[in-house]
């Protein structure tokens, strides 16, 4: 009877077209504020590993016991560099030195990822320029293009960190973030600034010797320098983004659970008014011997219908939503991705089925008698 | 050859509220339907015609007594069971039609087969033999809302025929027509697509007309069928 079920339900939801294209849109709301918010995290913890995943190197060292750069403090020795660079294996070691600080524009305060670097470095600094140079001196910054056009700035004005002014020389692209933004400075004019050793270095960027297993050679440095922490691109990646998806997780399962709820009221009413209008009909079919299951499956389709295209249609929005963000503002990146959206159709069938419960029970309870009233 | 069909009722009474505010609807009726037979129910308002009818078809249990179908007693089947048993035995007409407003009139007829297991094909094609047979093959793809009283009533006795069932149960199924139109709606019922093909048929009604094609009129009243009421038909 699946076809014909199918056709009544489609039917029961069609009758009422205005109901039935609010109801899609309640739950295409829900999908899309679900899909928007996990977006905007996801997109956060790739902008938090910006830095990371633009460097071409394969290694990382940090202070031993920190294995992020987010929220964390990392200092190595000053002889740590010039340890890295001569042990077996490694071609290139370059120190940066790093902080998180505010980039003061007049007013506004820009949380930043502030690095250190030297001049004439093979990789540690901006990864893309636009304009300007990409070697910092003593009193110079190079920031994010987007960052300039927001404020209004150009190449040779002035922002200040920790009250100290340094003058825009370089522009890059690609480094400005909702959660993050990143700036580069001159590593001496840094070490002044954090009173350590211009050789000193937070993090040290390791680029191996071509055909090296870099496994292996991190192990083999975990050992031989045992006051640095030794991590490949993807795990020092994956543990930022795990320190950012920690940070993220409530919020995101509050509004998660807020949607969800959302959706099995929308789904819920609007099923149930259609059976309220059609509990004469549902008596008919089980005066003339449709079996609960029959009955039920016109529920269940009706539920999943609304679900299904209000699903599909948020998912669409979300895509559209995200598209037209990154447009007005380039450094809000709401990451949607077939993986993410596809993980919550287990829920949303979960949530469809809840929502079903009141108009099954409403059925359950119709006295077939009512079809001897005239 | 169609499974002929034997249901008998023993002694079975209904009985609404207690103490002060009891009510009997039906009082200790006996009452058998032979295979192939065309009985009458007939009483005034409120003598417990549609509650007999109800027990019948099996929508309501009696408080008291026994329905048997082919010697089977009902009260051992479940609800499921029974649902199964209405769905393939028994074939419903009511006076207000109750057809699914959102279906066709050959998308009705199809349910009900669909509903027993019959898919593919072979239930569109019985669905529009049978209104055809009811004078509506040009009707097949209307809403009931596009057809007139006479015409859902055909619609009706087609969908009750759909699943070619022994007994037809039919309550007031001319109440709501004109006499021309119920005369023809109740020919096709009894004497086209019932007597012909040898079905039982069970019906109540008001309209003494109806006695001409009975086998077997009953009075009931009080929720009793009257000891010398079993009429002669006209």
């Amino acid at each position: 009877m699946g076809a014909i079920v199918a056709k009544l339900a489609w039917r029961n939801l069609l009758q009422q077209r205005l109901r039935f294209a609010i109801s899609v849109c309640g739950v295409a709301l829900a999908v899309l504020l679900i899909l928007v918010m996990s977006g905007v995290f996801a997109g956060s913890e790739e902008h938090a590993v910006l830095y990371i995943r633009n460097q071409p190197v394969a290694l990382w060292a940090m202070q031993n016991g920190v294995a992020n750069l987010h929220m964390s403090s990392s200092r190595l020795p000053a002889d740590t560099v010039e340890q890295i660079q001569a042990f077996p294996g490694v071609d290139q070691a370059v120190g940066v030195l790093y902080a998180s600080a505010g980039v003061e524009i007049s007013v506004t305060v820009i949380y930043s990822y502030v690095f250190g670097i030297d001049s004439d470095i093979p990789f540690g600094g901006p990864w893309s320029l636009v304009e300007g140079s990409d070697s910092p001196g003593l009193n110079e910054i190079v920031i994010d293009r987007n960052l300039t056009q927001r404020y209004g700035l150009r190449l040779g004005d002035s922002v200040s960190i920790l009250g100290f002014p340094l003058r825009i020389t370089g522009l890059s692209e690609g480094a400005f973030g909702i959660a993050t933004n990143v700036v580069f400075v001159n590593k001496t004019a840094m070490a002044l600034l954090m009173d350590v050793s211009p050789r000193a270095a937070s993090y040290v960027l390791i680029q191996p010797e071509v055909g090296i297993n870099i496994a292996r050679l991190a192990a083999d440095l975990n050992q031989a320098i045992p006051e640095a922490n030794f991590l490949t691109e993807a795990e020092f990646v994956a543990s930022d983004q795990e320190m950012i998806r920690q940070m993220g997780a409530d919020i995101l399962q509050l509004m998660n659970v807020i949607a969800y709820i959302i959706g099995v009221l929308v789904i819920g009413i609007t099923v149930y008014t259609a059976t309220l209008e059609r509990v004469r009909e549902f008596g008919v079919l089980k005066a003339i011997g449709a079996s609960m299951a029959q009955l039920m499956s016109t529920v269940f389709v009706q539920s999943f219908v609304i679900a299904g295209v209000g699903f599909f249609t948020g998912v669409v929005l979300a895509y559209l939503v995200s598209a037209l963000v990154v447009q007005i503002s380039p450094e809000i990146l709401i990451l949607v991705e077939p993986y993410q959206w596809l993980s919550h159709v287990p829920i949303l069938i979960l949530v469809t089925a809840v929502a079903s419960l009141l108009p099954l029970q409403r059925i359950s309870n119709v006295d077939p008698l009512v079809v001897f009233e005239a | 050859m169609r499974t002929q069909i034997s249901l008998e009722l023993s002694g079975i009474s209904k009985v609404y509220g207690s103490g002060n505010t009891e009510v009997r609807a039906v009082d200790n009726v006996d009452l058998q339907i032979k295979p192939g037979e065309i009985v009458l129910i007939m009483g005034p308002s409120g003598s417990g015609k549609t509650t007999l009818l109800s027990m019948a078809g099996l929508l309501l249990k009696p408080t008291s007594g026994v329905v048997s179908v082919n010697d089977v007693l009902t009260s051992a089947l479940n609800q499921r069971q029974l649902a199964q048993l209405r769905l393939r035995s028994i074939g419903f007409v009511f006076q207000a039609y109750n057809l699914i407003a959102s279906l066709s009139a050959r998308e009705n007829v199809e349910l009900v087969m669909n509903m027993a297991g019959t898919n593919g094909a072979k239930a569109p094609q019985r669905s529009l033999e049978l209104l055809s047979l009811l004078g509506l093959e040009q009707r097949a793809d209307h809403l009931p809302a596009d057809l007139s009283g006479g015409q859902k009533q055909r619609v009706a006795i087609a969908r009750a025929l759909a699943n070619d069932p022994p007994l037809i149960l039919a309550d007031e199924p001319t109440g709501n027509l004109d006499s021309k139109t119920g005369r023809e709606v109740m020919e096709l019922l009894c004497c086209g697509l019932g007597r012909v093909q040898g079905r039982s048929i069970v019906i109540v009604t008001h309209d003494h007309r109806l006695r001409e094609i009975a086998d077997r009129v009953l009075w009931l009243e009080d929720g009793q069928l009257q000891a010398k009421a079993e009429l002669t038909p006209a």
